[in-house]
């Protein structure tokens, strides 16, 4: 982990593709860092070409390079965070924890999101905040209470310091060590983990025996009373389950101060909360972190919205949500099947569905079924811990709420009418849809 | 002027038009030929022969005694077969009928040997008059006035089924008392000449079909409905009836 | 949860005494009609009264300016909310009509400093019937701001009117409010199309209820009801502003869709004289406004679903809102407030939900859209 003990392990830096500068631990990044093969049922070629900025091409040198630096905790205030810190291949390239934690034990606002296909994300962050990958590195590096370091020049500084790095510069780039390549290299690095070839690729793919039963009630369920493609839409273009907007679905009302802090926001349209340093620490480091895209647009429109998350690998990136409030994925259903939680800010999208129990593990099953082979194993233990308890421990469900027979206003009593009726759609992808 | 008075003017003006009529012919003979007179053959069969106005064409009507009327039935039969023989001697002329709204249409031709009867009230229906100068004895060719009328009566109906189920939360199946007219009146704003076409809340692209079903689900909440319902269709049918002459422009959104 | 807002009760007993103080401002004349216009109307009846009373309104209706010593003296800037078009079912049928009337109570009881009054732009109902208008009432019941009552066709035809005004009090009134001479009619009026049908209380109902079926009657604010406003407008100075809410459009946007009213012309002559006349109006749930003469019209929002612009018709000035989502139950809905300004003209704000809000001005209304335009739509209808 120190630097001098790092130099010596530049010996395999010569003979393997894939050099590892700073190991994690002692045995290596391991192979779940690899860069991944686009040899994948479901990926999107098409969309892949698009996404790849012309400015920044991938090439095995620069990806080597990036991954060094992905895996190098010198990016880091006090030497010990490093990408792989909050973002660790073994777990689905997260933490695995509620929010983050970065330099010296301080946590954070906000849920580590995954690395996996991060490339076809049009923007970065929860909140959108960074539009590409390689402006997203900055972030992290200088929020203090994240890597710590005080500016983009010390990064550099520590990197510099390293001959081998300088080397690798200079022959992936032609010139010296400068912050915006550090950036384009660990953005191509990241660019190659691509996570598709689940047993819902397969299916789609024509193999109607690779996903369950329930799986298939679960996409039908998906398509339908769920509601749920209209926003994690999903076609073979852009097969990542998501529209890519910002929505608020009522995450930060769990919170009671969000409404009045959403008021006096408002209020303070526009004044102050600059420049992107400035929102990154609100957005991570204060209770404003809770109002979202808000921070970065200014738009009323945008208090508490967040952006959809893809729904791929999901049983390895636990606990959900932009706050990692909810620990199980029958909690992040029972969340949407009573209507989220109400705030003035809601999207209207967002309404009760009446989804049974059986609906609700069906769709489970469906979303189990998003999980790239690499991740199976964590993934079926993960599922099993999960699904226990969901048998007894259900702290978000409200099937009063769910069933529309109460209403969200405290002294309005229900019954009230509005849930449909049990769907009688066929499975769509059997209907020989996409 | 009293009533008694304007009845003398009005016989002293008719007298004095009459006499300046009957001047005229001797006016006018002073100046051109006399004018040709039709010779009408006599009656064989002790009826009343009428002549076409090319003064060569006539027929006799049986039974009618000279000074009685006609029916309005004979009438069309005797006009009918005067054309028909008419055009007999003139197979390679045109001619169009006068009256408006009716299409120019020969008389069909007659079968060999004598002229069909004049029973009164005859009308040959359902045999399409065969347009000179047009392809003929295919399906398409076929169609008459009466299919047509037939046809749009079904499809008009169809279309009316639509637009009452489209009104009728109940019909639609919906379960909390909105019906597609609320927010579509008169189909306005359903677009159906934009489809096929990505459509954002399903995520896919859809046809027309597609989203009379979304809509049944969600604003709607009813069970949505299998593609071959009736009720399905005839939705679809009512919405294109409202576009009609809308350009197609699948895709836009 | 801490109490937000006082309680019925409270509020009732608020409202009495303000009627008190209220009645002894009038002349005894004054006094003794009111008197019988209420006891036999509300109180002897131990019916919940109306939420907020009009009956000092009610006899301000006659030029009286003595009501204006018991507390609405000043003038105008001020702002007023507005919560219309619910057409609310019943509840154990249709739960998202009653979250979209909620949500625009939440709205208003939200705003800080809170509005001066909140209007009710008719259609509180969505067929008329009992229990439709009692929930409204209800749910119109956790206002905090005083709230003015206007009907829409959707709660008269059922029953032509009878629980509306046992419920509110009578369809037609006017009030002065610091400064501006307030008039809300009842312009939905329609010429019977129902007796010579044989139709039945309901089927007039759901033939209203239609928008597009062109069997009803076109609106109209009727002979009579023309002549109390003239009668009403006799002693107010022309210099006075004039706010008019009306259900109807009182001009002519769509005659199929009954966006129409058919006795526009003899309502805006009457109107004519005054110098600075608001139109506030229900019905056509678009965001929708115009400017006839002297008369700026600015359209209310509906908290239950979104009309698409007419085919023709739509004003000039009006700048379209883009399209509505069908799957966001609140897109293209809202609720809203208008400023009358000093000058007494009123610019109003359009808060939609689920986007930005618009404000139209008056100054883009009165230079007919020379200035001040509001934001264009992307996706306008087509």
């Amino acid at each position: 982990m120190k630097p001098a003990r790092t130099l010596l392990l530049s010996l395999f830096a010569a003979t393997a593709v894939v050099a590892s500068f700073s190991p994690v631990g002692a045995q290596g990044p391991g192979p779940l860092a690899d860069p991944r093969s686009e040899n994948q049922a479901g990926f999107p070629a098409d969309l892949y070409a698009w996404v790849i900025p012309p400015d920044n091409p991938q090439t095995p040198a620069k990806i080597a390079l990036g991954k060094a630096l992905f895996f190098d905790d010198r990016l880091s205030a006090d030497g010990k965070i490093s990408c792989d810190h909050c973002h660790a291949p073994a777990k689905g390239f997260t933490d695995q924890l509620p929010t983050s934690m970065g330099i010296h034990a301080q946590f954070g606002q906000r849920n580590a999101p995954t690395i996996l296909n991060a490339v076809f994300n049009v923007t970065q962050f929860w909140d959108g905040r960074s539009p590409t990958l390689e402006a997203q590195v900055q972030g992290p590096v200088t929020n203090p209470v994240e890597m710590g370091m005080k500016s983009t020049e010390d990064a550099v500084a520590q990197i510099k310091a390293v001959p081998e790095y300088q080397k690798q510069f200079r022959d992936v780039f032609g010139r010296d060590v400068t912050f915006a390549d550090i950036e384009r290299a660990i953005a191509a690095y990241e660019r190659t983990q691509l996570a598709f070839d689940s047993p819902f690729d397969k299916f789609i793919g024509g193999d109607s025996n690779a996903i369950s039963d329930s799986a298939k009630r679960g996409w039908a369920t998906f398509n339908g009373k769920g509601r749920c493609m209209s926003c994690h839409g999903w076609n073979p273009t852009q097969p990542l389950f998501t529209d890519q907007k910002f929505h608020n679905i009522g995450v930060s009302a769990h919170n009671a101060n969000f409404v009045p802090l959403a008021r006096k926001a408002l209020d303070t349209l526009g004044q102050s909360g600059g420049g992107e340093q400035e929102i990154d620490k609100l957005a991570i480091g204060t209770d404003m972190s809770g109002l979202g895209r808000f921070l970065v647009t200014k738009q009323p429109h945008d208090i508490g919205a967040f952006r959809t998350m893809s729904l791929r690998n999901l049983l390895v990136t636990q606990p959900y949500f932009h706050d990692g409030s909810q620990v199980t994925l029958w909690d992040t259903l029972d969340h949407y099947n009573k209507g989220g939680v109400q705030n003035p800010y809601l999207d209207g999208g967002i309404v009760p569905l009446g989804l049974s129990e059986e609906e609700e593990d069906d769709l489970v099953a469906f979303l189990a079924s998003l999980t790239s082979p690499e991740y199976e194993q964590a993934a079926r233990e993960e599922y099993d811990l999960q699904f226990k308890r969901s048998r007894t421990n259900r702290p978000q469900r409200d099937t009063a709420a769910a069933n529309g027979d109460k209403g969200h206003e405290p002294g309005l009593a229900g019954p009230f009418g509005d849930i449909g009726p049990a769907q009688n759609q066929e499975n769509p992808a059997l209907l020989g849809g996409d | 002027m009293t009533r008694r008075s304007i009845a003398l003017a009005t016989a002293a003006g008719c007298a004095a038009i009459f006499a300046a009529v009957a001047h005229a012919p001797r006016l006018r003979a002073q100046q051109a030929p006399p004018l040709p007179v039709h010779q009408v053959p006599d009656a064989k069969n002790g009826g009343t022969v009428v002549m076409l106005c090319d003064g060569k064409t006539s027929v006799e009507v049986k039974g009618l005694k000279p000074g009685e009327s006609m029916t309005h039935a004979q009438a069309v039969e005797v006009t009918r077969e005067l054309m028909v023989q008419w055009q007999r001697e003139h197979p390679d002329e045109k001619w169009q009928m006068a009256q408006a709204g009716q299409s120019s249409q020969t008389v069909p031709a007659p079968p060999a040997g004598p002229s069909a009867s004049l029973a009164a009230g005859a009308i040959v229906i359902g045999v399409k008059p065969q347009p000179k100068g047009t392809q003929q004895g295919d399906t398409y060719a076929s169609f008459t006035d009466r299919d047509y009328k037939v046809w749009k009566n079904e499809t008009d109906n169809f279309v009316a089924e639509g637009k009452r189920i489209f009104h009728d939360s109940k019909e639609l199946g919906g379960t909390i008392g909105v019906s597609c007219d609320m927010c579509h009146p008169d189909g306005s704003n359903t677009h159906p000449e934009t489809y096929p076409k990505y459509q954002v809340q399903l995520q896919r692209v859809a046809l027309l079909r597609d989203m009379i079903d979304w809509c049944i689900e969600n604003p709607v909440k009813g069970k949505a409905l299998d593609p071959n319902d009736p009720k399905l269709r005839a939705l679809e049918a009512y919405i294109l009836a409202q576009r009609k002459g809308v350009p197609l422009a699948y895709g836009k959104h | 949860m801490a109490a937000r807002h006082k309680s019925v009760e409270t509020k009732y007993m608020e409202d009495r005494d303000a009627v008190l103080r209220g009645l002894r401002g009038l002349d005894r004349r004054t006094f003794l009609k009111v008197l019988a216009a209420t006891t036999g109307a509300v109180m002897a009846k131990s019916l919940m009264p109306p939420h907020s009373f009009q009956l000092v309104e009610v006899a301000n209706a006659a030029p009286d300016k003595t009501a204006s010593a018991a507390g609405m003296a000043g003038a105008p800037p001020f702002t007023f909310a507005y919560i219309s078009d619910t057409h609310l079912y019943e509840r154990t049928l249709n739960q998202r009509f009653v979250r979209g009337a909620v949500k625009a109570v939440d709205d208003v009881n939200a705003l800080d400093p809170q509005p001066d009054f909140v209007l009710f732009g008719g259609d509180l109902a969505q067929l008329g019937r009992h229990e439709e208008l009692d929930l409204g009432r209800q749910i119109l019941g956790e206002v905090k701001a005083p709230v003015k009552m206007m009907v829409g066709e959707h709660d008269w035809f059922y029953d032509m009117g009878d629980a509306w005004q046992e419920m509110f009090g009578p369809p037609n009134y006017s009030f002065d409010w610091k400064g501006v001479h307030v008039v809300v009619l009842m312009s939905v009026h329609e010429k019977d199309f129902w007796t010579a049908r044989k139709m039945t209380p309901l089927e007039r109902m759901h033939t209203v209820a239609g928008l597009d079926n062109g069997i009803q009657s076109r609106f109209e604010v009727g002979d009579d009801e023309r002549k109390w406003l003239s009668a009403d407008l006799a002693n107010v100075p022309h210099t006075t502003p004039l706010l008019v809410f009306s259900h109807s459009p009182l001009y002519k946007y769509y005659r199929n869709w009954n966006f129409w009213t058919d006795d526009a012309e003899q309502v805006q002559a009457i109107l004519k004289p005054y110098r600075h006349v608001t139109v506030i109006h229900g019905h056509t749930h678009q965001m929708l406004y115009n400017q006839i003469g002297n008369i700026s019209f600015y359209g209310m929002l509906s908290t239950a679903w979104p009309w698409p612009y007419a085919p023709t018709g739509l004003p000039p000035l009006t700048v379209q809102m883009n399209r509505a989502d069908p799957f966001d139950q609140f897109d293209g809905l809202g609720d809203g407030r208008i400023n009358l300004r000093a000058d007494g003209l009123a610019d109003k704000i359009y808060s939609l939900w689920d986007r930005n809000p618009v404000t139209v001005k008056a100054d883009y209304l009165v230079s007919h859209g020379k200035i001040a335009r509001p934001p264009a739509p992307q996706f306008a209808s087509y």
